[in-house]
Order: structure tokens, then sequence, then C-alpha cells
């Protein structure tokens, strides 16, 4: 048997699939976490029971492409049952979808979900109303507080086995004559579930009327003959409206409210705080500010940059930061911490204890200068190693990023920044896929779904890896170190994510001065109320995010590695054994080639250069790559802390900006070929390739003056930008006038 | 009056709904249509916060524009 659980968005269905399956999908407070369809089985019935989980949905007339996925589903898989989730604490919203679904032909079950929630507030709700008034039962449920689930199961697996006809509360409403007929002809056609489809062809539905053309020219005749009224022949709206008419009739007194509910929520009054006009921006910036300091900072709170404050690295507390002791070997002093390392730092040096211990212990193991050794130790522990100091960071990142999509603060933030991505060209919706691309391209693509305009969806993917990902991290920090005796490694780190977030914006406004007829799609967005983040929710979202590093390690990027080891340790002759030399080298010869074509960039100069063509080219299999294969080439040692090459620090730049602005891994690739239009994939591409080349040539140039003299670089610099300035306001100008 | 306009924590009346069908067709979805109830519960620069039934909907500018109510 199948069940689909179809609902509003954001009213806990991924929450009540979770519960019953024991799944661990994705669950966030704010409409659309849930883009595609998936399964589970429940196996407390008699039989197993596969529930299909459906992305929200306000109406079966979709608006969103996600919205296509649960319509289509419903309406040609024939689940066995629809258990229609609602929010009892939204009733009337979330039962105009009920009263669309009750016209299909199929059972259908209501799941009253959040009574926790309502019960709380002092409210109660008359069940019998709503069984009465449908003829269908309907079970009050808590997915979060596993309440009501294994009634809700049973009542499902009963209604399951009895057949139903589909009833329209429209019935007695005055278009009931035209409902009438239509069902009949569909009647005569044999087409399943005449009466939805019959609503769906009067409501003038657009994937409706190419299914049945001649019908729909019928309908267009009735309704001719039907009088006007104040919707002056709008079908759409009548039904709309017949629909929140009858359920205002019937389910007025359904909510019994307490007494003290005077209609202002907690949930409102912060919402005049983290929304506000002027404060709205700022308090969020400040949030992101902290939770990039408690990752990423090795100096907490600045409490050694401003009030100096030292700790020895000796004892207990080297042991507790993890720090590694540092003696001054001359004088023999134990040399002071620069302030307490950040939770993010703190955990990384862990790991990379942890990661070093074991190195050793194979090391130990294992005979010196076999091929074999060759391969465990310098190939996969070392490439590995490279990777998996960074993943506490990572971790921790996606934990802060959880807690904030699970309050229900992000989508306020995709409300206060409408107001600016507007002027690039994008909708503040396009922010929560953007901001999703700081952890993973892929998730971010697909989340590009809840964007109603294809353009908007477009523009968003091939924006979206630009926002650097988690698995580039590992890169920035070890261009950190190479930078970090000129200036702060930390700031070098920030200016990157800034570097990439000013040119997607530059780039966004020069699509949209490129694209016609492009209108930024209006914002409108169902605002969650506030929650306070669930434990069981963010572990399930941070074990999720840690096994799929850990399978992606241990599968194509450990792969990877042992490619890149026998290229590199190898030669053409490869039956004469290892090279001594890695110049000599299969990967050596190859990557000379490639040499060439980036070498106008600066950091493909010199006699290592082909060992930083090969990195870029290794990052597409997977970003980690990059200074897996770095390590493994010898350009850093494994933990990505010691480096041994010497780049200047504009060539570093132009390296740092060709990485973030090229082609994504082949996994975010293809996710953008199948998320994007057909149109727009190849341009795309084209897009990631010619962007990261030039904006990395430009970056070695600018360098490159910075490098004369530091004013020499600034006056260049304001040039440039002022130039942008002006190129902007002049086609501005020049759309303005041709608009009027 | 447009909605943008429209006094803060009043219960108001919706009388004119001038979007593109797309939008509209939505917007009825959500239970923004002609005749329902409408409270406007915060404005961030011309963009609201708007209660409808029981939930809570964002706006932009431009859609706020052309919802008028009474």
């Amino acid at each position: 048997m199948k069940f689909a659980l179809a609902g509003n968005p954001n009213c806990g269905k991924t929450t009540l699939f979770n519960s019953l399956t024991g799944a661990t999908a994705h669950v966030g407070n704010w409409p659309g976490v849930t883009v595609d369809k998936r399964e589970g089985i429940y196996k407390k019935l008699e039989e197993k029971v596969s529930i299909i989980d459906l992305p929200g949905i306000y109406s079966l007339s979709p608006y969103t492409p996600e919205e296509v996925v649960s319509r289509n589903f419903i309406l040609d898989e024939k689940p066995d049952c629809i258990i229609n989730v609602v929010d009892a604490t939204n009733l009337e919203r979330n039962l105009y979808l009920t009263t669309q679904v009750l016209e299909i032909d199929v059972p259908v079950v209501i799941a009253l979900n959040m009574m926790d929630a309502l019960r709380s507030s002092g409210s109660k709700i008359k069940v019998v109303d709503i069984e009465k008034a449908f003829g269908v039962r309907c079970v009050e449920i808590s997915a979060l507080k596993n309440q009501g689930l294994d009634e809700l199961m049973k009542v499902a697996y009963s209604e399951a086995r009895r057949p139903r006809r589909g009833m329209s509360v429209l019935a007695n409403s005055r278009i009931s004559r035209v409902i009438e007929e239509t069902t009949n002809k569909l009647n005569e056609e044999k087409i399943e579930s005449p009466l939805f489809h019959a609503i769906k062809l009067i409501e003038n539905d657009e994937i409706e009327i190419k299914m049945h053309p001649e019908i729909a020219k019928g309908v267009e005749e009735l309704k001719t003959k039907e009088p006007k009224d104040e919707f002056g022949g709008d079908y759409e709206a009548i039904v709309a409206d017949q629909r929140y008419k009858y359920i205002s009739e019937h389910f007025a007194n359904t909510v019994i409210k307490s007494q003290d509910d005077s209609g202002v929520t907690k949930s409102d009054k912060i919402d005049k705080v983290l929304t506000h006009r002027i404060w709205g921006i700022p308090i969020f910036l400040a949030i992101m500010f902290i939770v990039f300091h408690l990752t990423f900072s090795e100096d907490l709170l600045f409490l050694n940059g401003i009030f100096g404050l030292e700790i020895k690295n000796e004892g207990f507390i080297n042991f507790l930061t993890g720090m590694g002791a540092e003696f001054d070997e001359e004088t023999g002093a134990i040399i002071p911490l620069a302030g307490i390392p950040s939770l993010g730092v703190f955990l990384q040096n862990w790991m990379g204890w942890l990661t070093g211990a074991i190195i050793d212990l194979f090391r130990g193991f294992m005979p010196e200068g076999t091929w074999y050794t060759g391969l465990v130790c310098d190939g996969i522990l070392t490439g590995l190693d490279s990777i998996f100091s960074f993943l506490p960071q990572i971790i921790l990142l996606f934990l802060f990023i959880s807690i904030l999509e699970d309050s229900g603060y992000m989508a306020r933030v995709a409300f206060i920044m409408d107001r600016a991505f507007r002027k690039f060209g994008l909708s503040g919706k396009a922010f929560i896929p953007l901001l999703m691309g700081f952890g993973c391209s892929v998730p971010a693509m697909m989340g590009a779904k809840t964007l109603e305009d294809e353009k908007e969806r477009d523009m968003t993917i091939r924006l979206t890896p630009f926002f650097s990902c988690g698995a580039k991290a590992p890169t920035w920090a070890m261009l950190a170190v190479a930078v970090a005796g000129s200036f702060l490694g930390d700031i070098f780190v920030f200016s990157i994510y800034l570097l990439g977030i000013v040119v997607a914006i530059i780039a966004a406004i020069i699509m949209k001065a490129f694209s016609k007829n492009y209108d930024v799609p209006p914002f409108i967005m169902e605002l969650p109320s506030y929650h306070a983040p669930q434990f069981r929710n963010l572990m399930a979202h941070l074990w999720d995010k840690a096994k799929h590093f850990v399978v992606k390690a241990s599968t194509i990027i450990t792969a990877a590695i042992i490619l890149i080891w026998f290229l590199s340790s190898f030669s053409w002759a490869f039956w004469e054994g290892l090279v001594d030399d890695i110049d000599e080298s299969i990967l050596a010869s190859l990557g000379k080639v490639l040499q060439y074509f980036f070498w106008p960039l600066g950091w493909a100069q010199g006699a290592e250069g082909w060992k930083f063509s090969v990195a870029t080219i290794t990052g597409l299999i997977a970003k980690e790559d990059v200074v897996a294969t770095m390590a493994q080439l010898g350009l850093c040692d494994e933990a990505g802390e010691t480096i041994s090459f010497a780049l200047s620090n504009s060539r570093i730049y132009a390296f740092a900006a060709y990485n973030l602005f090229t082609f994504p891994c082949f996994a975010a690739i293809a996710t953008a070929k199948s998320e994007s239009s057909k149109k727009a994939f190849p341009i795309t591409l084209a897009f990631w390739f010619f962007g990261s080349y030039v904006i990395s040539l430009f970056v070695f140039l600018i360098g490159l003056t910075f490098e004369v003299a530091w004013w020499v670089g600034l006056i260049v610099v304001l040039v440039l930008a002022g130039a942008v300035v002006l190129a902007g306001l002049l086609v501005s100008k020049r759309k303005k006038l041709q608009q009027a | 009056m447009p909605i943008v306009v429209a006094p803060e924590n009043t219960v108001l009346k919706i009388i004119k709904i001038l979007v593109d069908e797309k939008t509209k067709r939505h917007l009825e979805n959500l239970g923004i249509l002609v005749n329902a109830s409408i409270t406007v519960l915060a404005r961030n620069d011309g963009n609201v916060i708007v209660k409808i039934k029981d939930g809570r909907l964002a706006l932009n500018k431009d859609t706020a524009l052309k919802i008028f109510v009474a």
C-alpha cells in the first residue's frame, strides 16, 4: 500500500514523515524545504506501507515547479490513501487545499497537526464539525511530539480499503450547474476523478486545458450562459471565493479560542524587532558575523586583539586548545597563545591530532620506501587528512545555519533582503538557496525550485557556486597560511567570501541588463511562527551532513587521490617502477600542457605552476581535492598548515579567484543541468568557464599594480570601480528610456 | 487605499486586487481575495507583513501597492 502526505508548505509533513518512517529528511521552519517527493516505509501495521512525502502546496493548481511534483503524484500514481496534513493553528487557510483534495476519487484522511501548539495557547478544535462536513475521518496529531501517529495510521489503513467518490464543497453553490454538466461530459469519456478535472477546467487551469482542449471549449460556452457578477466572469476568483465562503460558513466556530487571545502573538512581537526597517539588516549581519567568528576565529571575542589577553601554551591548556605546544628554541620559553581559539578552531585542532596520530601509526607499521607505503601514507592518508581536518568547522557552521533555519528566522531574512535583492534583479526568495550555497551547491540549486520564475531560477543557479561552498573552505584556509606573512589570514578568507558575493551582485546586475522582458517576480512568502529549534532535528541534520562528507571522502575523493597518486608516481614507462622525481611523472607532462592555458593568470607560471593547474582540474571531482592534490604534490603538508611554495600575494589571490568562480564539482554541474532550463544551461557553463578566467586575470593584473606600490593599485581599483558604476548608470538609464 | 498605506493592526476588507493572472491565482490560494479580512502587522519601507486568516504573509512593495483595502 501507498499513502501520500499532502498539505500546505511548512505544515509539518516532513516532520511527520520522519516520525513515521524513522528517516532523517531535512526539516526547516520555512515554506518550501521539501522540493522533491521522497519515500519511506511504515512498519507498525499488518503490512508494510510506503509513505510518500510530497512538497508543500497551497492549491492543486501549481504556481512553482515543486508544486507540479505533488499534483502529478496525487493524480498519476494513485496512492491508496491521501493523508492531508493540516496545520491546526491556521485551519481555514489549510482547509482550502483540503476542499480540492476531496474532489479526487481517492480515500482521504485529515491529520490535524500542531495540536500541541494549539492546545498550549488554550484553544480547542471541534473535530466532529470537519468530519461531518467533509465525510472523511479526521485525527488530531502532533508530529513533533509523536502524538496520535499510530491512531492516524490505523485510521488511514482502514479507510484505504474503502473506495471513496470525490465530493465538492461547490456542489450547492451558484456554479453547480456548470460543474455538473462538465462532470457528465468527462464521465462519458471515462476519465478518472471527473469532478476534480471538471472544476479545474472551470478554473481555467493551464495543465487541464492542455489535457482536454475539446471539453474546455464546451466549458467556455457554458460559462457565457451564466449571469455576470461582482467577479466579472473571473471563474478562478469565483471558485476560490466559493471555497473560502464554504469554509468560513462551516468552520467559523470550529476553533474555540481561549479568552486572552489578543490576536498579536509572540512571533509578531519578535518580528517587530527582527524585521525592523532600519535594524533588520544590521541584526542579520551581526548574527552572521558571530556565526563565522565562533567557527573560524583564532582569537575569540578579540580578547587578545583588544584586551591583550594571552595565555601560556603549556600543559593542560595546550591539551585543551589542541594548538600544539610552541617553544622558543633559543630561550626555551613557552610562547603564549594569541588569545583563546573559537570552538571551531578547538575542534579542528583536536581533529588534526587524531588524524596525525593515525598517519604516524601507519607509518610505524609499514616498511619504508615500498610502493604500497607510498600509496597508503603519501597518497590516501595524506590526501584524506588534508580534508578531514576541516570537517569539524564545516559541521559547526552547519549547526549554526540549521539553528537559524529551524527557528524560522531564515524566512524573515528573505523578507528583509528582498528590497536589496530587487535592485540586483532577484527577489528575496532567491536569498535562501544562495545562502544554502555556503554549505553545498547541490541542495542550494535544488532549492531554487521554490522560485516561480524560470529566468530567476536560471540566474540563481548560475550564481550559486560564487557563494563559496564548504568544500572550498579548506583551499582558502590553506592559502590563508600562504599569505599570512603579509596580513591576517582570517581577513584573507573573509575577503574571498566577500569577493564571491560582490561578483555575484555585479553578475546579477549584468544579467538583468541583458535579459529582455524580465521583471523581478513578486515576493509573496508565508512567515511561519518562530519556535525553539528541535534537538532531534538538528542532530539528524548534522548526522546527514557528516555522513555525506564521509561517504564522499571514502569513495569519490579517495578514488581521485589514488588516480593522482598513480599519475604522479609513475612515468609513461610505468613498468619501470616509481619515478624518483615527480617532474618525470605522467601527471607532470599532462600538467605542463595545462600550464600553457593558465599561464596568463600568474599562478601557473614557474616550475611548480603545473601542480596548481592540476589541482584546479581535480577540483572538478570534488572541491576538497584541490587541497588534497596540492598536499600530494608536495605544495603543502597534509594538514594544509605548512606551505612549501612561494607565490606573491597577487598570484595567490588570482589562484583563489579562479577556484572560486570556475566550474563547481561534477555533482553540482549535474544538478545545474537538471534544475535549469535547457536554453540556459550551455550559457551557464560558458559563464563559469570564461567568468573565472577573466576574473582571475583581472585579480592578477590588479594585484601586480599593488606590487608596484600600494597607491598605484588603489588608483587602478578606484578608476575601475568608477567605470563599473558609470556603465551601470548608463545601462539603467537607457533601460528606463526604452521603457518610457 | 493600497495596503501599503493602510493603518497597522486594524482589520481591513480587501476590495480590489490588480495584479497579473498568475500572481492573482497564487494570492487567492493563500486567502487574499476580494471581501476577505486582512490586517497589516508590520511595514518595512513599503514591504509589508500582513495577517490573513491565521497566517502571516510577507509581500513586497509592488504587490502591496496593487491590493486595495477599505
